[in-house]
């Protein structure tokens, strides 16, 4: 019995772990925009206190969602983004460097990308109005950058 | 037509300049490369059948480059083909094959940025990555180009024609396949795509993001990952085209994003696992199209509103509409559709008794896709009707008032 219980406490746990989840590129959807996930070089992922998952094609649209679904924005657990330099792999917003230039196209039209090293992103950085920033600048300053 | 006239005086313009014609003749050992070099402005360049291997092609003068006979100009799976750095300049007759796929650079068949009054036409592109790409151009012509390619996954492929911030240009005639997207536009205004066929693309047969009062009109969208997508864009006119068999569990015939004041007309939608699938659509017109034999015929969610569905045909389709809304901010009067079971005593061709075209069993579909399984039980039927009488889940005024008793030609 006294097995089962911990069993079952394991169980619960494993359950209560929100972890994130890879993107699979060319086949899964972005939550908000509803195209299919395909510049392996951007992406980006919310994951719930729940450990519901949201997937985003683009920095772009994950911040849209949050500003359009406000209950799910505030029940936010992990918030990860795909660095340019690293493609394909997410990783947690708050250690990226978020770039806007306009020599990046971004899939979703507002010349925003991440890295993870400040090296990388600094080659992008000569462009005019180029800028970079921290997760938290971006969505506060979302609405200024974007001129679509 | 005011697009049409400036696109046609701008044709003439280029012509009246022409001033010598020079043969390039790969088999006498010439180079299209010197040829571009020793050429004056407004040449013309009559390339000879044959094949030139010589990496990416920069054209940095206005030339009108014929080829005679289909003469390859062939990339080797390297670099991008040919670069225009120059306006009025004009390819015809070539074929382009073999550009490098890269995932770090966009490489093209033939690109152009910045520039005005380019003409590709009648070209064959095959395998390469981005068909014909114009960056910042305006009043460009595409026209009867074949843009083959054969994508496997989006990651490795591009788009067959990709225009990227533009404005007034004509794509017609072209047929593309094989790619991510048939035709993408990006921040595209005032443009007219006609009488393309877009067929086999893993992704979209067109997809427009940010454009606006564009016009897509006579296309035909066949097997695509979806059919065409439109997105944060305005004023769209979508009229005579063809969405066939675009199937998938994620697919579409249309897809309308965040769209506003468009026009949806005469088009055919066959065969589709969804004909339009509305997310935040409004204020459209959407009259005289024919959805037969989709699996839904319209998806609009609650978010889309103001709009007008009239005189659609709805023939045998697994459900004619469905949405997760319970009001309906939409008008769907004076439809035919294939399920209507009324009646029309007083013979004006107009149904007596309101249409509900939502069935309770597209609800349940909607949250449970296994439930598909049910479809054509008896207690589906027995759902359904029961609903139809007595409307519990689905919208009460959801319906149409005047029903069409003959399909519409």
């Amino acid at each position: 019995m006294k097995r089962v219980v911990l069993g079952l406490v394991l169980l619960s746990c494993f359950g209560c772990n929100p972890a994130p989840e890879p993107i699979v590129f060319g086949s899964d959807q972005c939550q908000f925009c509803k195209m299919s996930i395909v510049d392996n070089r951007y992406g980006a992922e919310l994951v719930t206190a729940k450990g519901k998952i949201y997937k985003f094609d683009a920095l772009e649209c994950l911040v849209d969602f949050k500003q359009k679904e406000e209950k799910i924005a505030a029940a936010a657990h992990l918030e990860l983004a795909v660095a340019f330099d690293t493609p394909g792999e997410l990783v947690d917003l708050n250690v990226l460097h978020v770039l806007y230039s306009e020599s990046l196209p971004s899939p979703m039209g507002m010349y925003l990308s991440c890295f993870k090293e400040e090296s990388e992103m600094n080659k992008w950085l000569d462009a005019p109005n180029a800028r970079s920033m921290q997760w938290a600048i971006l969505e506060k300053d979302f609405e200024m950058l974007d001129k679509r | 037509m005011k697009l049409f006239l400036l696109l046609l005086s701008s044709l003439f313009c280029i012509n009246s300049f022409g001033q010598s014609a020079v043969v390039v003749d790969p088999a006498k050992g010439a180079s299209l490369m010197e040829a571009i070099a020793d050429a004056a402005p407004f040449d013309t360049l009559l390339v000879q059948p044959g094949t030139f291997k010589e990496g990416r092609i920069i054209i940095d003068k206005p030339l009108f480059i014929l080829g005679v006979g289909y003469p390859v100009i062939d990339g080797e799976g390297k670099t991008e083909i040919i670069t225009i750095l120059s306006d009025s300049v004009t390819i015809q007759g070539l074929q382009i094959q073999n550009v490098g796929v890269s995932y770090i650079e966009d490489r093209a068949g033939i690109s152009a940025e910045k520039q005005t009054h380019i003409r590709i036409i009648d070209n064959k592109l095959y395998n390469t990555f981005f068909g014909v790409y114009l960056k910042n151009s305006s009043h460009c012509l595409i026209q009867g180009n074949e843009i083959k390619a054969d994508a496997v996954n989006e990651i490795s492929s591009g788009n067959a024609i990709q225009l990227w911030y533009c404005n007034n240009i004509l794509v017609q005639d072209n047929h593309a396949s094989g790619h991510r997207d048939g035709i993408y536009l990006e921040f595209v205004d005032d443009s007219r795509i006609e009488n393309n066929t877009s067929t086999n693309n893993i992704r979209y047969g067109l997809h427009f993001m940010f454009s606006n009062r564009d016009q897509y009109v006579g296309n035909t969208f066949e097997l695509n990952g979806a059919g065409v997508a439109v997105m944060f864009s305005k004023k769209i006119t979508m009229q005579y085209n063809r969405f066939i068999n675009n199937k998938g569990t994620a697919s579409y015939g249309l897809l309308l994003k965040e769209i506003y004041d468009g026009t949806i007309s005469n088009n055919t939608f066959l065969g589709n696992t969804t004909g339009i699938y509305g997310e935040g659509a409004n204020r459209l017109e959407v009259h005289h199209n024919t959805f037969e034999k989709n699996g839904w015929a319209l998806k609009v969610l609650g978010s889309c509103m103001d709009n007008t569905f009239t005189n659609n045909n709805f023939i045998n389709n697994n459900f004619d509409l469905t949405t997760n809304n319970n009001r309906s901010y939409n008008n769907y009067d004076g439809n035919y559709w294939s399920d209507y079971t009324g009646y029309d005593l007083d013979k004006d061709g107009i149904g007596d008794v309101p249409h509900r075209p939502i069935k309770l069993f597209s609800y349940i579909v909607t949250r449970s896709d296994a439930s598909i399984i049910l479809l054509r039980s008896l207690l589906v039927d027995v759902l359904n009707f029961t609903e139809k009488v007595t409307p519990a889940f689905t919208p009460e005024l959801l319906q149409d008032t005047t029903p069409l008793m003959k399909p519409l030609l």
